[in-house]
Parts: C-alpha cells; sequence; structure tokens
C-alpha cells in the first residue's frame, strides 16, 4: 500500500490483478459495488487513463474492465483502510465467480 | 408467412396477441419546486426497486436463479447512485420534471453502452431502456400490460421482450413468442429457452403483418411463421408438434441408460464445450465424459496472456464438476485468422496451412505452452483430464509435446506438488498426415480424437466457408471416409480409444458407419448427447458391418449418402 498526505486523511492505494473469467460484467460489478457502497470513504480505482466510482454499477461497467487487467484501487475518507482491505479481498475471492 | 430467426426449438400453434407498448409521451415540463420534484422522483425509483424485486423473486422460484439474475441487474441498475445522482442534479439545476430527467440520463447511458464493442455491454443498452421505461411509466401513471393474464393458446407478439414482461409469462398460457428484434443470445430468446416455449426472433416487419386474433404457427427451429394458415397446414404442424413434444420426453428415458448396441458394443456418448460454464449442460443432458474441452476461451477477448493460476483453476473446476468421468482438453488451437493483439501473431496469408496451434505452441515454449501443461497437470490431480494436441502431421511433433510434459512432471514432482503421473496424452486426428501415419502414431499416443470438420477439409482440399466450393465438403465422400475406417482401424489395433469430436458423431446418417468402423467414443454438443445414445441403442454392430461395406463400395459422396439415408428412413 501506498500512502499520501492529502488533507485531514491520508490516502490509500493498492493495485490487484482482475481474475474474473469475462471481466467485470454486470454481476462481478454489482457484488464490487455492493461491497464498496457500504463505507463512508470514497473508492474509486484507476485503470490506464480513466478512474471510475467503485461504488457505481454504471462507472464500473463504463471501464470496460477484462480478465487479467490491473486496477489501482483509491480509498479515501474516515474508514478508507478497512474498505481498502475489504475491496482487495473481495475482488481476490473473485467476485461471486 | 413470415420468418425470423429460430430462438426457442419448438411448434407454437395460438392465436396472435399483440403487444404494443403505449408510447409514452416525454415532454420538457419546467418545475418549480425541485426539492418535492425529486421527492417524487425518488419514490418511482423506490416503486421500481420494489416491483422489480417481486418479479426477481418469482422468476427465481418459477424458472431459476440464473434467469433471474437479469433482473437483479436491473435492480442494481436502479439504485445506482451515479445515475440517479445526475437525474436528481439534472431536476435541480435545470428545475425539469423529473419524466424529463430520467429521459435524458437513462438514454445518455444506453447510448454509450450500445457503441461499445463487448456484446454483454449492449444487452446493457437494452436494460438501461426497459429501467428508463418503467420509471417513466410509474411517474406517468401508466400501467403496463400484465401478461400472467393472457388467454390460454396465446402466441405473444412484440417489437421485443424486456425481461420485465417476459418474466411474467406464463408457459400454461402462452404458447409461443415472436419478437421483430433480438437474436438467439438476446434476454426474451434466453428465457424463452428457459421456459421451454416456442420462439422466433429477429422477424423483422411482422407486426404489420398479424392482427390480433389472428391464427399462427411457429417453428421455433426453422424460424418459419404461418399467418391464418389453411386447414391442411394446421393439420401438418398440429402432427409435428406432437410429434417433437413426444421425442422430446422418450429421449429423457435415455438418460442414465447406458450407451449399448443391440449386440452388446458399449460406446461413450460425450459432450464437446468451448467454456467451463458450459459443463451444466453436460451434466443434465447425461454426457459420459467431455471428448473436446476447447481452451481458446482464455486466451481471447483480453489484453494480456492468462496466467498458470487462472488456467489451473478453469480446468480444476472441469474436472471436478465431471466427477472422475473423462475430460479431454484440448492444448490451445489458435492462429493468425483471430485477433489477438497480445500473442504478436502476424496475420498469416493461410491461416489454414499456417502458424498456429502446436507449431506455434511448440515454437513458443516457454511463454505459452509451459505454462497451460503445468496448468493442465496441476489440474490432473482433481480428475480424470487426459491432454490432446491438435493439428498434428509429424510424429516429432507429438514427441515434443509429451517430452514436455514429463518435463514438466519432474519439476511438479520435485516441488511436491499433486498431479496425476498416468496423465493419457492423445492427438487430434485431422490433417491428412496424420491419417496417413495412423499406424505410427497408434503405437505411441495414448488416444485418437478425429476431428472429422477439419479433417474434412485438408482431405477435400476445400474451405467450407466458400460458397463457390463448399459442395465438395462433405464428411461422406468416399476419400474422407476411407480416412476415418483407416484412423479407427489403426487405433483399435493398438488397443487405444479412437474417439471423434467432429459433427460427423452427431449425424445420423454417420453414426450407423462409424459404429460399423469400431469408433470408440462419441463426442458433440450437449443437446445431441441422448438422440445419439438413443440412435446407437437401436443398431447391432454385427448387422450394420454389411452396411457398412455397401457404403464403401460406392465412389462417390451423393451416392454414399443417399445410400445411408435409404438405409436410416427404412
Amino acid at each position: 500500500m501506498i500512502w499520501e498526505k492529502r488533507g485531514y486523511f491520508v490516502m490509500v492505494k493498492a493495485k490487484i490483478k482482475i481474475k474474473n473469467p469475462i471481466g467485470l460484467h454486470l454481476r462481478p460489478a454489482g457484488i464490487l459495488c455492493n461491497e464498496a457502497a457500504r463505507y463512508d470513504c470514497s473508492v474509486t480505482f484507476k485503470f490506464r487513463n480513466t478512474v471510475s466510482n467503485a461504488k457505481s454499477v454504471l462507472s464500473v461497467l463504463g471501464a470496460c474492465i477484462k480478465c487479467g487487467d490491473e486496477i489501482e484501487f483509491i480509498c479515501d475518507g474516515k474508514d478508507e483502510e478497512t474498505a481498502l482491505s475489504a475491496m482487495l479481498r473481495i475482488v481476490d475471492d473473485g467476485l461471486g465467480e | 408467412m413470415g420468418r425470423g430467426t429460430g430462438a426457442s426449438a419448438g411448434i407454437g400453434i395460438g392465436k396472435a396477441v399483440l403487444l404494443k407498448e403505449e408510447e409514452l409521451l416525454i415532454t420538457r415540463k419546467e418545475v418549480e419546486d425541485t426539492t418535492a420534484e425529486k421527492e417524487r422522483f425518488a419514490r418511482a425509483v423506490e416503486q421500481s426497486v420494489s416491483d422489480v424485486s417481486a418479479l426477481a423473486e418469482d422468476m427465481a422460484k418459477r424458472i431459476g436463479e440464473k434467469e433471474a439474475e437479469i433482473l437483479n441487474g436491473h435492480l442494481m441498475l436502479l439504485q445506482d447512485p451515479m445515475m440517479t445522482g445526475e437525474i436528481e442534479m439534472q431536476i435541480e439545476n435545470e428545475k425539469i420534471c423529473s419524466e424529463f430527467a430520467v429521459e435524458t440520463v437513462c438514454t445518455m447511458y444506453a447510448d454509450m453502452f450500445a457503441s461499445m464493442d463487448d456484446e454483454l455491454m449492449q444487452q446493457r443498452a437494452a436494460d438501461m431502456r426497459d429501467i428508463k421505461t418503467r420509471m417513466q411509466k410509474i411517474l406517468l401513471g401508466v400501467k403496463s400490460v400484465d401478461v400472467s393474464l393472457l388467454p390460454a393458446g396465446t402466441i405473444l407478439m412484440a417489437e421485443d421482450l424486456t425481461p420485465s414482461v417476459t418474466a411474467g409469462i406464463n408457459p400454461a398460457n402462452v404458447a409461443g413468442i415472436v419478437t421483430e428484434l433480438g437474436g438467439r443470445t438476446s434476454h426474451s430468446a434466453i428465457l424463452s429457452r428457459a421456459l421451454e416455449i416456442p420462439a422466433v426472433v429477429a422477424a423483422a416487419g411482422i407486426l404489420g403483418e398479424v392482427k390480433d386474433g389472428d391464427e399462427l404457427i411457429l417453428d421455433g427451429e426453422s424460424g418459419e411463421i404461418f399467418i391464418n394458415p389453411d386447414p391442411a397446414v394446421k393439420a401438418e404442424y398440429e402432427e409435428k408438434r406432437a410429434a417433437f413434444l413426444k421425442e422430446k420426453e422418450e429421449l429423457k428415458k435415455y438418460i442414465g441408460k447406458p450407451s449399448t448396441t443391440k449386440d452388446g458394443v458399449t460406446v461413450e456418448v460425450a459432450a464437446n464445450i468451448g467454456k467451463p460454464e458450459d459443463v451444466d449442460r453436460v451434466l443434465a443432458y447425461d454426457g459420459e465424459g467431455i471428448g473436446l474441452f476447447r481452451t481458446e476461451f482464455l486466451f481471447m477477448d483480453r489484453n494480456e496472456m492468462p496466467t498458470e493460476e487462472e488456467q489451473f483453476e478453469a480446468y480444476k473446476k472441469v474436472a471436478v464438476a465431471m466427477k472422475g468421468k473423462p475430460v479431454i482438453i484440448r492444448t490451445l488451437d489458435i492462429g493468425g485468422d483471430k485477433e489477438i493483439p497480445y500473442m504478436g501473431l502476424k496475420k498469416d496469408e493461410n491461416p489454414f496451412l499456417g502458424y498456429r496451434a502446436i507449431r506455434f505452441c511448440l515454437d513458443r515454449k516457454e511463454d505459452i505452452y509451459r505454462p497451460q501443461l503445468r496448468a493442465l497437470l496441476r489440474a490432473s490431480a482433481f480428475g480424470n483430464i487426459r491432454i490432446m494436441v491438435p493439428m498434428v502431421t509429424c510424429i516429432e511433433e507429438y514427441r515434443e509435446a509429451k517430452a514436455l510434459v514429463e518435463e514438466i512432471q519432474a519439476e511438479l514432482k520435485e516441488a511436491g506438488i499433486a498431479y496425476n503421473p498416468d496423465i493419457q496424452v492423445g492427438i487430434m486426428v485431422e490433417t491428412a498426415a496424420a491419417s496417413l501415419m495412423a499406424d505410427v502414431f497408434a503405437k505411441e499416443v495414448d488416444f485418437f480424437s478425429i476431428g472429422t470438420n477439419d479433417l474434412t477439409q485438408y482431405t477435400m482440399s476445400v474451405d467450407r466457408g466458400n460458397d463457390k466450393v463448399s459442395y465438395l465438403y462433405s464428411t461422406f465422400n468416399p476419400a474422407v471416409l476411407r480416412s476415418i475406417r483407416h484412423i479407427i482401424e489403426c487405433g483399435r489395433k493398438e488397443g487405444i480409444m479412437v474417439g471423434m469430436c467432429g459433427e460427423a458423431a452427431s449425424d445420423p446418417l454417420m453414426i450407423p458407419l462409424l459404429l460399423a468402423f469400431g469408433l470408440n467414443e462419441f463426442s458433440m454438443s450437449a443437446s445431441a448427447i441422448l438422440k445419439a445414445r438413443k440412435y446407437i441403442t437401436e443398431y447391432s454392430v454385427e448387422e450394420l458391418k454389411a452396411v457398412a461395406d455397401k457404403a464403401m463400395s460406392f465412389v462417390t459422396a451423393a451416392e454414399v449418402e443417399s445410400y445411408m439415408r435409404e438405409f436410416v428412413t427404412a
């Protein structure tokens, strides 16, 4: 995890590869979003040049993430560390697939 | 007379009910009290969520979890903060009514998805339009047609059926479905198949030719539609329908039965699959194994090479699901005809005669073949996996692949990683060279699987996709039959299993010949398994030998085919 000073909260980020066979289509995207929505902090992820809102299915789908693509989660806010661990874990667990 | 694409097999006979969605009039109305308007919108979303949840639950119970997922997808979209946030912002900033804000935002997202290259993403466009209409109807107080109240014997006709509408369909009332749009993989097609309701999609213009109450007959396989047919046609199709339903029932009886001929010859009827998810159908149709598991899916539609781990998971999944039944996995069969940017493949001038399959894999051992073989060997510890090498022409190719397998086995042993030390390594026999040298190959490989599609093309020197010469493509051509017979004989002589994974394995005109030649395993698409088993149990191999001899005495494909057709229909 990389730490950066930003405002009152330190922002946390980490990279992870998506392992879902057909990438982040509706079902795994939904699971990702449901988890992200549980946290107060902002949860976004970077892929190449785009930043997507992990709490919005439309935003995640729009990023067109395919199997093997590496994304970087960025959590910023009160429960950012808990959120980041949780996001990394569910992606690693395969997002329900 | 109308025509479309057959999307769900079966004959539908009944009276047309045209489902016309009321044109919703959406106008840009200005609002003063934006707070109240946002409240109004929030309630419409709440209502939508509640309605769709109820539909999804009902669908999961009546049809299945998988089909209900489409509606669960709608729920996710309805509650997407980005979308609802956008709509609220529009209401606030533009001071406009909810209906118009919904129209603007949802259409924007629908267009975004429609413009993407991905088929799944394009289906999301239809989802966006469905929820847009749903929210607008609630806002405008427009009632939807209740499809569960349709009379029995209804042929439901629409421009397209949204998942929400299809969810309410009661198979007891709806005898058939016809849509102007859609394709075999659209929601309406998938749900029709799940509900086992005959359906025809992509019947352009059909709504202009039919009115409510018209008598309709549709053939869900051929895609034909008859409007107000005369009694002779009606009688013909009523018979067809009865025969179809009878056959469906009859075939179910073959589940769990052995594939044994009348004179006690037992063969294996297996399935061809292209991805792990297909395993469900194989088990549903009682496949005795998997005769061909194509692995190309792992390498396509992505930006970089699949890792060994990813491959291992996919192979393991299938091995485990098949619970010890044989799973023959074909190593990467890809070449310059497919677009795979990260592989660094240049476009071949002559892809089918070019740098592909085993030739490609043996040239890219380190980054491609090794990881795949390692993943296969690791997965072999979890089921009955057999490795199959494609497009082999020379014995050296097999020996090199086999040596690599043994090398990796030693590595795994050293590292203490489990694998099957007795794993079988066989070949696809699909080239002229492999066929001619079948006696040599049979002495070294563990099994044969005849790939009739490519074998026919290479033997007849014909591209089946070329309209001008595709008439030459025929498994009944004596040259191809001699090749097949020879391959099977060589295999049997050395006591190795000989299977077939091409289309010919399920062809009712070919099955008698293959049985007579001594084929051990017939691998086909899952839906053809029960029918093939039925045919096999009705023959006696001893009696078929005379038939095969006669068939092999002809010198033209046409003579062979017409002789077999005569024999089978007798």
